[in-house]
Order: C-alpha cells, then structure tokens, then sequence
C-alpha cells in the first residue's frame, strides 16, 4: 500500500497529544499562579548612604575578600530609563551579588521617580549635578582621590560625559551598551529617533511618559515581545520557577519612571539627531565634553544582538577617547541578555573584576586626609528594606 | 404714480388722526397726578423730596413726547413722514431680499466644499482604496472640514471658543493618523498569513507539511517578524509614525489647554502656574547649590 503524501493521521494524533498536554498543563498552572510565588526584585540588601532629591545612593557592602585584590570604590549608573533593579533581578543571577562575592565595594545611583517638578533637569543637572556631589561623597565617604566608574546604557553615556569633565575624579572607565555613536542605522531605535519632534514632544508631556517609551521598545519588534514572549509563557507556565522569573521580568520591564523632560531634549537633539557626544562637540553647562580628556582606561563592553545599542553605537568609543589603555568587549547576547542571562552571568562581572584588578595595583592608598571633610549626606545613612516587592510606586 | 399719490393721502390722513391722539394723550398724561397721598406716613422731609423728584422726572418726559407729537403734527413734518412710510415696502423688500442672497451663497459655497470631497477621491483613485484611503481622509479632512474649525469666534466667549474647536480639530486630525498608523501595524499580519498560506501549499504538494503544531505557529512567527523588520524600516513607515506623533502632542496641547480654562474657574492651581512655580524652584535650587559648593571651596 502507498504511504499518503500528507501524514493526517499522525498530524491528527499529534493534535490530540498537544490538547492533552495543554489539559494537563493548564491544571498544573492554576496552582503554581494560585499559589505562592516568589517574585521579588531587587532583593539583595542595600543601605542609603546619600538622597538628594529624588536621587538615591545605595551602597551595597563586599560580602568577602576578593582574589582580584579590587579596593577601589566601583559607582554603578544606570539609565533614566526602566530601573537600576535589573542589575539585581533574580537570585543566582544578580550582577550586584557577584559583585559584592568578588569583593568590589560597589555603589548605585537611584534616579528615583521624576515627577512633574523634574521636568526642567538637563543632563548637565545629571551629570554635573547629581552624579558630581554623588561622586565626591564617595571619595569623601571612603578618603579614595579617585574611584572607579561604570555606566549602563543611557547612564554608560552620563559616565563618558562625567569622566571628560571630571577626569581628575575616576580611575577606571566601564561602559557597558552604552550609546556613544548615534549615527547608524542598525537599530531601529536610531532610525525613528532621528524624525522625532523632540521639542514638540516635551512641550506636550512636560516629562517623557515612561510608558509611552516603553510602548515604542516593544514596537521595536512586536512579533517577539507582544505576541511569542506570551506564548511562551503559556507553554511554560506549569513551571513554577519559570514563571516566577517571567514575572520578575514582567515587573522590572514595566517598572519605568518619566524621563524629566529637558533631559530627554537634549539627549534625543545632542546625541540621536546631531550625534555632537562622538564628536567631542556636546555642551553641558556651557563646558564641551572633549572625549581627549578621557585619559584613564576604558573598558567597553556590548552585545552582540543588541537591537537598542547595536555595536555600531556603541563600539566607536575606544577610538576617540585620549585614553591609551581601552579594551572593547562584544558579548554573545542582546541589550538586557549582558546583565541577566544565565551564559553572561558567568563572563561579565568576572570580566570586570579581573580588568579592574589588573589596574587596582597601580592603585593609590586612600588619602586619610579627604575622609576628615565635612560629608555631603543630607540625611543620615539609613538600612534599606530589600525594596519593591509590592510593584512599582505610583509614578504621579 | 396715481396710485403711489393714493397711497400717500391714506397714509397722510391716518397719521394725522393718531398724531393728534398721541399729541393729546401726552399732554394729558403731562398734567400733574394726586399729590402725595400714596406717601402717607413717610418722614416730612423725605417724602417731599421724593415726590419733587419723581414728579419732575415724569413731567419732563410727557413733556418731551407732548412737544415731539406737535412738531410731528406740522404739515411739513407730516409731509415728510408720509412719504417715507411709503419707502417703508421698498426698503423691506430690499433687506430680506439681500439676507436670502447671502444665506444662498453661504449654502453654495457649503454645498461646493461637499461637491469637492468627491473630486479629491477621484484624484486618489479607488482601485488602491485600502492603501490611499486614510490619506483621502486627512486630505478631505484638511481641506474641506477643518477650515470649519478654524473660524474666528466673536464676542467675549471667543477665546474658550476657539480652544475648544482647535482640540476638535487637532482631535480628529491625530484619529486619521492613528488610524493610518494602526493599518500598517496590521499590514505585516495579513501579509504573513499569506505567505504561510503558500508556504503551507508548497509543503502540501512536496508532502512536508509538519506533523506538530507547534511548528506552524514558529513558521508563522518567523515571517511575521520578518515583516513587520521590513515594514519598521520603511520610511513610509517612519512617515506615519513621526505624523502619528506629531497630531497625538498636539492633540494634547490644545486638550490641555481647555483643561487650563476649566481650572481657572475652580479653586485649584493650573498646570501653567504649577509649572511656573517649579521652573522658579529649580532656578532657585540651582542658585543655592552653586553658593553651597561656592562656600565649601573656600
């Protein structure tokens, strides 16, 4: 007898099999989405050493001494956009928790919620403000003359502005997807940027709405993030671990405060549309951020499938800083894969602690004479609750 | 002519007759009325007062009328009057005549601005309706309804007026683009189906179709994104998006705005204060953080 050309019968059992499975799986789930789950963020502990503002200091303890001898004060900041939160997503694949087993006293900034209020910060306001008097409390705080930098994405491009102006103040430079060249068209996010009506947009929402950017972010591939992300959730929701690091994701991603609203200007006008930051030709607070003055080493770490910060954005940077000891590093993942994929887990933070350490024997003793100033704080340094367990504080 | 004259006597006979009764119903009503008497009770000094002074005020305007009736009733002033009353049929005419003219060409001109829609879709042509159609829209809508909004509005309301008719403007423009918009994000859908159609077909006759299910939808999802990458990388695409945009801001600007207008009425502060008093705070904070760092250098 003749073998069919169509196979309907094992299609057909096939149907049947995956109907049963689906059953089966869709009990399981009710009781894993019915039952506890641990979907807390951000649950590494932390205390507040500086506010200001909006604005929050976190300073994160080395939990034992690391091979790599790192004394040196590492300042983590991250983006205006979505939350310093992810760097600490997950137990097991924390970039935060790394840090402190490998020995790095590490800092991050909190940019808080802007408000209404905000909507008049520059990027100078950021990066000569904030970041300055967080910086300098660091090196008050710890007696270190310098200390060490390290920017993620948005935040990557505040760090190689700050480190042009404020040289004499950093000892290492760590850019990580970090947007520095915007004239490319491998990302879309490049391309729509360049025919939006930036000064039309403030005018209208006074702060950037974070939704609104987070709307566009899935726009920038719906097949994937709108529609297969949730497929895949049905399909592994009977997988209780599964769906608690879903969630968690869920939770960070949607977790987006407001960009203040002139920060956002200058940074879609400066960077995106006139790409004036590579050019050593962007002004904060009337003084050119010249890329030359970035004289210490730089380490510049991407990835690979970035759809965000694609490597032509973000892999220029080495060859226009004054600096002579820089290193670019592509990494096999995308624009969030860097900090939370369980693969990069394994080479990022250890990257850095090794490049770091190879640098920290150079390293001047902290000057005992700078702790004796007079801090900065405008309050007294406090313990923090590990935070944001309950989702994201109303933004307005 | 005869009959003009005709009409002219009959007019000039009536007029006289209600003159002089008008001439003598003032005089009559001129005359002073009972004294006092509705006052009765009222202090002395007060009520005299009051009595001079209403008294006076009604006596010198019968006067006025009994003086105006007896001019009236002079032959030359009759003359005169006599024949504008006759001018009175020609000059209504004339009035209404020239109201129906200008309701006419405004209806016209209404009527020639529906007339046009119809040609603005021709020039689109319909045989690509589904592509073109959300652009004939704006089109029409730009060129024949919107003016309509655009009126300039009188009296003191006419500020609120055109604020509210600027939102509905800006309101229907941002739907057309929205809706442009929401068309090219279903376009790369439809597409993909079709092309899992084909592909579906192809398999069939090579008699490779998959046996899992699961397999379907990642080939569907797999041209899908390739779509809708296609599609994000169009310029028509970056087009509508930026345009989206643009109506959406400036949708809400006006919408604010009437939102601005309706708090000034209530006791709370506007967006536009609130903002003020915020850029006046940031300017001051600065200026405070400076003289703090400032100091502490020194």
């Amino acid at each position: 007898m003749e073998q069919p050309k169509i196979p309907v019968d094992t299609i057909l059992r096939h149907l049947a099999e995956d109907a049963e499975k689906v059953q089966d799986r869709v009990q399981k789930a009710s009781d894993i989405l019915l039952g506890q789950l641990d979907t807390s963020i951000a649950s590494t502990p932390y205390e507040i050493v500086y506010e200001e503002d909006r604005v929050k200091l976190k300073h994160y303890a080395p939990t034992s001494v690391g091979r790599d001898g790192v004394t040196t004060p590492l300042v983590v900041v991250y983006a205006l956009i979505n939350r310093e939160t992810m760097l600490d997503l997950q137990p097991g694949r924390s970039v935060v928790d790394s840090f402190q087993k490998a020995g790095v006293d590490l800092y991050m900034i909190d940019w808080g919620y802007p408000t209404r209020k905000d909507k008049f910060l520059t990027i100078d306001d950021h990066v000569n403000g904030y970041m300055d008097n967080v910086i300098d409390f660091i090196r008050q705080h710890t007696g270190f003359e310098k200390i060490n930098l390290m920017g993620i994405c948005m935040g990557g491009s505040f760090c190689v502005m700050y480190a042009a102006l404020h040289p004499e103040k950093i000892k290492n430079l760590i850019t990580t997807v970090c947007p520095t060249n915007f004239d490319t068209d491998q990302g879309l996010l490049h391309i729509w940027m360049r025919n939006i009506d930036a000064d039309r947009m403030i005018d209208a929402f006074g702060n950037m709405p974070g939704d609104m950017m987070n709307f566009g972010f899935l726009l920038l591939n719906p097949a994937r993030l709108m529609i297969d992300k949730y497929v895949g959730f049905l399909e592994n929701m009977d997988n209780k671990t599964f769906v608690e690091n879903f969630i968690r994701m869920e939770k960070w991603i949607f977790d987006s405060p407001d960009v203040p609203g002139e920060t956002f200007r200058q940074f879609v006008k400066d960077c995106y549309q006139k790409n004036l930051l590579i050019k050593s030709r962007m002004k904060l607070g009337g003084k050119r951020v010249n890329l030359k003055k970035i004289t210490m080493p730089v380490l510049n770490i991407y990835g690979q499938y970035d759809h965000l910060v694609p490597p032509g954005a973000a892999e220029v940077l080495t060859s226009k800083v004054g600096s002579t000891d820089t290193e670019d590093v592509c990494l096999d993942t995308g624009h969030i894969g860097i900090y939370v994929s369980g693969k990069t887990q394994k080479e990022f933070v250890p990257k850095i602690v090794k490049w770091l350490g190879e640098r920290e024997k150079n390293s001047t003793a902290p000057k005992t004479g700078i702790k004796d100033k007079k801090p900065v704080p405008k309050k007294a340094p406090q313990r923090a609750r590990p935070s944001r367990t309950a989702g994201p504080k109303p933004k307005r | 002519m005869n009959q003009g004259k005709g009409h002219e006597a009959m007019y000039g006979s009536l007029l006289e007759a209600w003159m002089k009764t008008a001439d003598e119903f003032w005089k009559s009503t001129a005359l002073p009325g009972p004294s006092s008497s509705d006052t009765y009770g009222m202090p002395e000094g007060f009520q005299k007062k009051t009595d001079n002074k209403f008294q006076e005020s009604f006596e010198s305007t019968m006067k006025m009328w009994s003086t105006m009736s007896s001019v009236l009733r002079e032959p030359k002033a009759m003359d005169a009057v006599t024949k504008g009353a006759a001018a009175v049929p020609e000059i209504i005419t004339r009035t209404i005549g020239s109201v129906w003219e200008g309701y006419f060409r405004i209806q016209q001109q209404i009527m020639e601005k529906l007339g046009r829609i119809g040609e603005d879709t021709e020039a689109f042509k319909f045989d690509k309706l589904d592509e073109n159609i959300f652009r004939v829209c704006a089109d029409i809508y730009e060129k024949e309804l919107s003016p309509f909004f655009k009126v300039p509005q009188l009296g003191l309301t006419r500020f609120y007026q055109e604020r509210l008719d600027d939102t509905l403007d800006k309101y229907h423009t941002f739907q057309i683009s929205f809706a442009e918009f929401l068309r090219l994000l279903y376009l790369p859908i439809e597409k993909s189906v079709k092309v899992l159609q084909q592909k579906l077909e192809e398999l069939t006759k090579e008699g490779r179709l998959p046996e899992n299910s699961q397999d379907y939808y990642r080939m569907w999802i797999k041209i899908l994104e390739g779509h809708y990458m296609t599609l994000f990388k169009s310029p028509e695409y970056a087009e509508t998006l930026s345009e989206t945009l643009n109506t959406f801001e400036d949708y809400l600007s006006a919408r604010d705005q009437i939102l601005q207008d309706s708090l000034q009425s209530v006791p709370v502060p506007t967006t536009r204060e609130m903002d003020e008093l915020y850029r006046e705070i940031y300017h001051l904070k600065k200026k405070v953080r400076k003289l703090e760092k400032d100091q502490s250098k020194d």
